[in-house]
């Protein structure tokens, strides 16, 4: 596993520790040997392809299924976490501040209808308050979803696709109040929308086949994969350029874009350095810009998990 | 708010009060009258044969509600209670509850109380409305007979509903859940084949309403209602055990 792990993020800051966390259903191995490290007052990201696992760690961490060997310590009481699964279902005949009233009511905290006005706010549901769940579209009802949650004033919040069925406006929204929690309550954000993740999350993991491949901040994930790639902008034809690159040993790829871009991917960021302009002065090219490629997490998340 | 309330805005907003209490008010009322007109129904049904019944008597209109009302009308108490305690589908709406609770006792305990109250209340009601037209149509009922009868029909039902509990606790689905209650309900009267069984089933309380009208000891019900009340009793927990065990 890369990143890093155990290491960087202290254990005992951490909020959730998971010890060679392992899940089977019957012949299928859902995790395995799973170490996960969440520390206190982070945005943590877990990314992964469909069937990696996701859900079943989520529901593991949430206390609603039981790991088949390994397990979990909390840094906080279990009452004090929430989750939202990826399609919120509530009792279709209840308003939308009941739901909310409710939650308050399980969460073990006061029925003062202050709070539950401003967690409808917050969540864009104060004109919809007094509707009824079972008239909720799916976006509303990931709101609802993620304002029950809220409701409880949870010290570990657990979103599994909070912002899936948004439209873009609403997923600003969410990503938005996902950030101001920074700080305040520890957040655990499953996601396919990887821009989402990069944006909101602090922290990473990313799951594959039930293995954690990579733990550790975002920037540990990104940086050291930020120069990685250089984009070629040349006056045509990059076709001559593009072959006496390719012979280089430090050059791993060659990407053509058009008549005029080029995509390298180096090996060694002081061979590309050293030898890029001179390549390309040797083949002619005439040359507009030469920009180092920042790792983007898709790229990163499809090398990973390629 | 509080899973309480939630469990009477379930039973008075999905309006599943209005089809309890209609199916046996319906009953109710709809058996004195079967009993007090069934020789002019069948004669009309039979054309040119006479039809010689015994002259109606108050306990066939009660036998009238009783045969109805614990047949259909205990195949909607279980689809209700099925709906109110099969919890864990679909699983998101379990999540709500089952993540923000600790174990399964806080969800069960009022989805059974307030529905084996309700399923109570309406068997009440139709017993209310079947003893007023047995009195109007076909003569008084004696009180003590009424009373203690519907209090163990009422035993019955709030067995019944834990038998939905446990078989919650086995299937997930509310369709699933209905068949193995009534498979269950259905199977215990089997066991009356053995004579020497026969007083300590639940199954013998649907028989004490009419039976103590008509004129029954009593004692002769104690030891089915004792079986009824230790079954429910112990039913509950194991559902609460099993339901506490399983994952969402």
């Amino acid at each position: 596993m890369r990143g890093s792990g155990k290491g960087d993020v202290a254990a005992d800051a951490a909020v959730v520790t998971t010890r060679d966390l392992t899940k089977r259903y019957g012949p299928l191995t859902a995790l395995e040997g799973v170490d996960l490290t969440v520390p206190r007052g982070s945005v943590y990201g877990l990314v992964g392809p469909n069937g990696a696992g996701k859900t079943t760690l989520l529901s593991i961490l949430a206390g609603l299924r039981h790991p088949t060997s390994g397990g979990v310590e909390l840094g906080i009481p279990r009452a004090r976490t929430a989750v939202v699964p990826d399609t919120p279902s509530f009792e279709p005949w209840l308003t939308a501040r009941e739901v909310v009233a409710l939650a308050r009511n399980l969460a073990g905290l006061t029925a003062d209808p202050e709070p539950v006005e401003r967690i409808l706010a917050t969540t864009g549901l104060e004109d919809a308050s007094d509707r009824r769940a079972g008239g909720f579209s799916r976006g509303m009802l990931q709101r609802l979803g993620l304002a029950s949650a809220l409701a409880a004033e949870p010290e570990l919040l657990i979103l599994d696709e909070p912002a899936a069925a948004l439209d873009p406006a609403g997923r600003r929204d969410v990503l938005d109040l996902v950030a101001g929690l920074r700080g305040e309550t520890t957040v655990i954000f499953s996601s396919h929308i990887l821009g989402d993740v990069q944006q909101v999350c602090d922290t990473i993991g990313i799951l594959r086949h039930g293995r954690l491949l990579f733990q550790g901040t975002t920037r540990e994930l990104l940086v050291g994969r930020a120069a990685a790639a250089y984009s070629i902008h040349i006056r045509p034809p990059s076709a001559p350029s593009a072959t006496a690159l390719e012979a280089e040993a430090w050059v791993t790829a060659v990407e053509r874009s058009g008549e005029d871009r080029l995509r390298v991917t180096v090996s060694s960021l002081d061979a590309a350095e050293a030898g890029l302009a001179r390549v390309l002065a040797e083949s002619g090219a005439r040359v507009v810009a030469i920009t180092p490629v920042e790792a983007d997490l898709e790229h990163v998340f499809l090398e990973l998990t390629g | 708010m509080n899973l309480w309330r939630v469990e009477w805005l379930r039973l008075w907003r999905t309006r599943r009060w209005l089809a309890l209490a209609g199916v046996f008010l319906f009953f109710g009322l709809l058996g004195p009258i079967t009993a007090a007109y069934m020789d002019v129904l069948l004669g009309r049904l039979a054309g040119d044969v006479q039809v010689i019944l015994p002259p109606p008597t108050p306990v066939s209109g009660l036998e009238q509600y009783m045969g109805n009302a614990m047949q259909v009308g205990l195949l909607v108490v279980l689809a209700i209670a099925a709906g109110a305690l099969a919890f864990d589908t679909p699983p998101e709406r379990a999540t709500f509850y089952r993540s923000r609770v600790s174990g399964a006792w806080p969800l069960l305990a009022p989805r059974y109380t307030v529905t084996a109250a309700a399923a109570c209340g309406a068997f009440i009601l139709g017993t209310a409305g079947a003893w007023y037209e047995t009195v109007i149509l076909l003569g008084p009922l004696p009180v003590g007979g009424m009373i203690l009868g519907t209090l163990l029909i009422c035993l019955y039902l709030a067995f019944s509903v834990a038998v939905v509990a446990l078989s919650a606790a086995v299937l997930r689905g509310v369709l699933g859940v209905i068949a193995l209650s009534a498979a269950i309900l259905l199977t215990f009267p089997l066991l009356g084949l053995v004579p020497e069984l026969r007083p300590w089933l639940p199954g013998q309380l649907l028989g004490a309403l009419t039976g103590l009208v008509a004129g029954g000891e009593p004692a002769s019900y104690v030891r089915a209602a004792v079986v009824t009340a230790l079954a429910t009793a112990a039913l509950l927990p194991a559902a609460a055990f099993l339901l506490g065990r399983r994952e969402v």
